[in-house]
């Protein structure tokens, strides 16, 4: 699958979504109480939840908050990466040694059990949009670690380089260097790891709304939605219920494409 | 070749894994054994050291027992025991054995026998939860005058002492076997752990039918220990099981579509589903809050506004009753029926809230300090139908005007909030109600209660109604007279639904599955359910 194919069905789905949302009618927290879980209808092309709300509306609203906030918290993930690994490659051997450390103490952090803490913690009142800021941002405080390593390991290299003492000896200072000549060069690092990180984003918040922690109802989210695959009584009702696990699916080997084809 | 030895690492691991016995794996069923599935094994054999739900049912088929609960009369009947009685005062329990009773192993059972179970569960060393129902355990004596009369003297009354020797199995004296050598209908016979427990019939058990066949009918019981409710579903539509003793809504639906003889919605439980606003004094909220919580008229409206039929209809798929009330209705004896219960009403429930200060503008409910009312709903993670109900009443109160946050928490960080750091605005849980007697929910009314949840360990009743309450709750407690009962609870129940502490929703249904190859089934609310009458039930085609 080509990177152009992959850029285009990824817009396509994404202006499909905004359509669907922006469209007056049902909102993602409509409950038509006497359509309960009801097949598809010019109303509600792909029926509606237990809820009676419009599986369409949910889907299209999931992928455009999903999509939206992962690649946030990606962008905030790469920029903090890029930092610490930056800081660390130009500093003195032990500060790089103990920014190093702070990043692989991340990794090591039960990541799962630590979200589930922060997101128990945080105010009851805190409203639906402000719970699913919350939960991409501590995806984002914690997704960082692996990434600094590597643009640590590639700006070491990088700052031994030719063109950067050719720099240095042109009495550039250090943050120019950093932002004309090395920044430019770490790019096909970056971008690949910011790609990467959409995808992982999705699963992680998906992961966490099966186990009802992640987005607060009645904002849709991918894990929200695919708990309606866990009892067999509700596959059996509608084939639409796959709906999203089968869009989160394709969305993410759209991205995972488009990060392999950069 | 890489791909080569991939592909047979993968067979070797299928192969590893196909070889190894499964824990849930089935096992071949004894003629005339009846089968089903429990949730976790049993935590003890013992009778008198049982505290969980899996014991007790292993208790109620191989104990034999004095007195045993009638859930058609909702009274002790006797068992063991011919006859019994209990003096005036309430201080003297007398019993009078039945002839010719055996254990099972073939020992005659008698007087002797009861006076050292009684005892043994009453020692302090035995450790036996059963004791604490006797109020004061250590004062209580048992007396055995011949080998058919027992006496128990106790201290002081006991409401409900009858159902207290539901609980106490006869053992042979000085010989406990862990229902090894039982008086009830079985005996117990081969533990798996993790797989199975299997009961054989007592043949020395003392019911007969009517016809004069000594019951059960049954050859035995085994319990699968199986938490797979997907299995158990399979398992019972194979025909491996006889019967579900519960079943989730959404899963009663599907069976009932492919199975309808097989499945039976027996009505509301005895379980209730509630709402309720945190009114401690200790609580982590602004005055203004705590001032809303603690008005009547502001619960009463939220009451008001919450379409009950909805909830039933869609959180439990229809299988549920809307409720107004903590005694459900299948509690006959216990539940009001004369009950002024709310309307369910928007607009007076919007008048509700005017006439106590709340105003509507731009359609956000403000207090009359200016205040926009919100409140947040916590329930557990993982119950499907609470976050359904909480999602629903969400956009009932969106029709107030006030905006309201669905929380979900796992249950442990659901408990610290509730129980210690009282950080919660409201919060949406369910009761399990074992026993039909309200004496058993007094540690739930009474205001010096931990367990009082709107406002827990109240040092003196924070208003009127709570005194009156646990003046009530004194008075079922002390009375001998079920009239004088029954009026101290029906008050109890009337103020409860005038003040709305708790905001009841539903009693969900009961939902079983009894294959139409077993006869005599005869299922009840009550514990132990379908199977209260084990002892008549029996397989079609299977002569006892």
């Amino acid at each position: 699958m080509s990177r152009r194919f992959a850029c285009t069905f990824l817009t396509l789905l994404v202006l499909v979504a905004t359509v669907i949302v922006a469209w007056p009618g049902h909102t993602y927290a409509t409950q038509d109480r006497d359509a309960i879980m009801a097949g598809s209808s010019a109303e509600h092309w792909t029926g509606t939840d237990d809820l009676g709300r419009d599986r369409t509306v949910r889907v299209a609203t999931a992928l455009l908050l999903g999509l939206v906030c992962a690649a946030a918290a990606s962008a905030i993930s790469t920029s903090i990466a890029a930092g610490v690994g930056t800081v660390a490659a130009f500093s003195p051997g032990p500060v790089a040694s103990v920014l190093m450390l702070l990043s692989d103490l991340f990794l090591t952090l039960p990541w799962l059990f630590l979200l589930m803490i922060v997101r128990s913690s945080l105010p009851l009142n805190a409203s639906p949009m402000h719970s699913a800021a919350i939960t991409f941002l501590i995806l984002a405080a914690l997704g960082w670690p692996a990434c600094a390593r590597a643009v640590y390991n590639g700006a070491l290299e990088l700052r031994g380089s030719d063109w950067m003492i050719q720099g240095r000896a042109n009495g550039l200072r250090t943050g120019q260097l950093v932002r004309q000549y090395l920044l430019p060069h770490l790019r096909p690092l970056l971008v690949p790891q910011f790609l990467l990180c959409v995808p992982a984003f999705l699963v992680a918040e998906a992961n966490l709304g099966t186990l009802g922690l992640g987005v607060a109802e009645p904002l849709p989210s991918w894990g929200g939605m695919l708990l309606e695959l866990d009892s067999s009584a509700m596959l059996a009702r509608s084939s639409w219920v796959f709906l999203p696990i089968v869009l989160l699916v394709s969305v993410l080997l759209l991205l995972e494409c488009l990060a392999y084809e950069v | 070749m890489r791909s080569i030895r991939l592909l047979l690492i993968g067979a070797a691991l299928v192969a590893s894994i196909a070889g190894e016995p499964s824990r849930s794996q089935e096992v071949a069923r004894i003629p005339g054994e009846l089968v089903w599935a429990i949730r976790y094994d049993p935590k003890t054999f013992d009778p008198a050291k049982v505290d969980e739900q899996a014991s007790e049912t292993i208790r109620f088929f191989t104990g034999g027992v004095l007195l045993r609960f009638d859930p058609r009369s909702q009274q002790p009947e006797p068992e063991l025991a011919e006859s019994w009685s209990i003096s005036p005062d309430g201080r003297t329990v007398s019993f009078r054995i039945r002839n010719g009773l055996h254990f099972s192993d073939g020992t005659d059972l008698t007087s002797r026998d009861v006076a050292w179970s009684l005892r043994r569960v009453l020692s302090p060393a035995t450790a036996a939860p059963v004791a604490e129902e006797f109020i004061n355990p250590q004062q209580v004596t048992v007396e055995a005058l011949d080998p058919q009369h027992v006496i128990v003297h106790l201290p002081q009354r006991v409401i409900g002492i009858g159902k207290v020797f539901d609980e106490i199995a006869i053992e042979p004296a000085d010989r406990p076997s862990e229902g090894k050598v039982t008086s009830g209908a079985f005996t117990v016979f081969e533990y798996k752990q993790g797989q199975y427990v299997r009961m054989k019939a007592n043949p020395n058990y003392w019911k007969h039918d009517a016809t004069g066949v000594r019951l059960p009918y049954a050859t035995g019981i085994r319990l699968d220990i199986l938490s797979n409710r997907e299995q158990e579903i399979a398992r019972f539509q194979n025909g491996s099981y006889d019967l579900i003793e519960s079943l989730p809504p959404e899963d009663f639906s599907l069976l009932a579509q492919k199975d309808p003889g097989a499945v039976r919605d027996l009505g509301p439980s005895l379980n209730t589903e509630q709402l309720w606003f945190n009114q401690s004094s200790h609580a982590a909220l602004p005055d203004f809050e705590k001032k809303w919580f603690e008005n009547r008229s502001f619960r009463v409206a939220i009451s008001d506004a919450i379409h009950r039929s909805d909830l039933a209809k869609i959180a439990y798929d229809g299988h549920a009753t809307p409720a107004y009330d903590f005694i459900s209705p299948a509690n006959t004896m216990w539940h009001s029926t004369h009950l002024q219960i709310p309307r369910q009403d928007l607009a007076s429930a919007i008048r509700m809230l005017a006439s106590a200060g709340f105003v509507t503008k731009g359609g956000r409910l403000y207090d009359a300090t200016g205040h926009a009312v919100n409140f947040s709903i916590l329930t557990n993670s993982g119950n499907r139908a609470r976050q359904k109900m909480a999602t629903l009443i969400q956009q009932d109160m969106a029709a107030l005007g006030i905006d309201v946050t669905v929380v979900t928490l796992d249950f442990p960080e659901l408990i610290e909030r509730l129980m210690h750091k009282m950080d919660y605005e409201a919060c949406l849980l369910g009761l399990s109600n074992v026993d039909p007697d309200p004496n058993a929910m007094a540690n739930l009314w009474r205001s010096s209660s931990p367990n009082h949840q709107w406002n827990p360990s109240e040092a003196t009743p924070s208003t009127t109604w709570e005194a009156q309450i646990d003046k009530d709750m004194d008075t079922q407690a002390g009375s001998p007279n079920p009239l004088e009962r029954k009026r101290a609870i029906d008050d109890v129940q009337q103020i409860v639904s005038d003040q709305q502490p708790f905001i009841y929703l539903v009693y969900p249904n009961l939902l079983i599955a009894v294959s139409p190859r077993l006869a005599g089934a005869e299922p009840t609310v009550f514990q132990p359910g379908i199977v209260w009458n084990v002892t008549s039930m029996r397989l079609q085609g299977h002569q006892p």
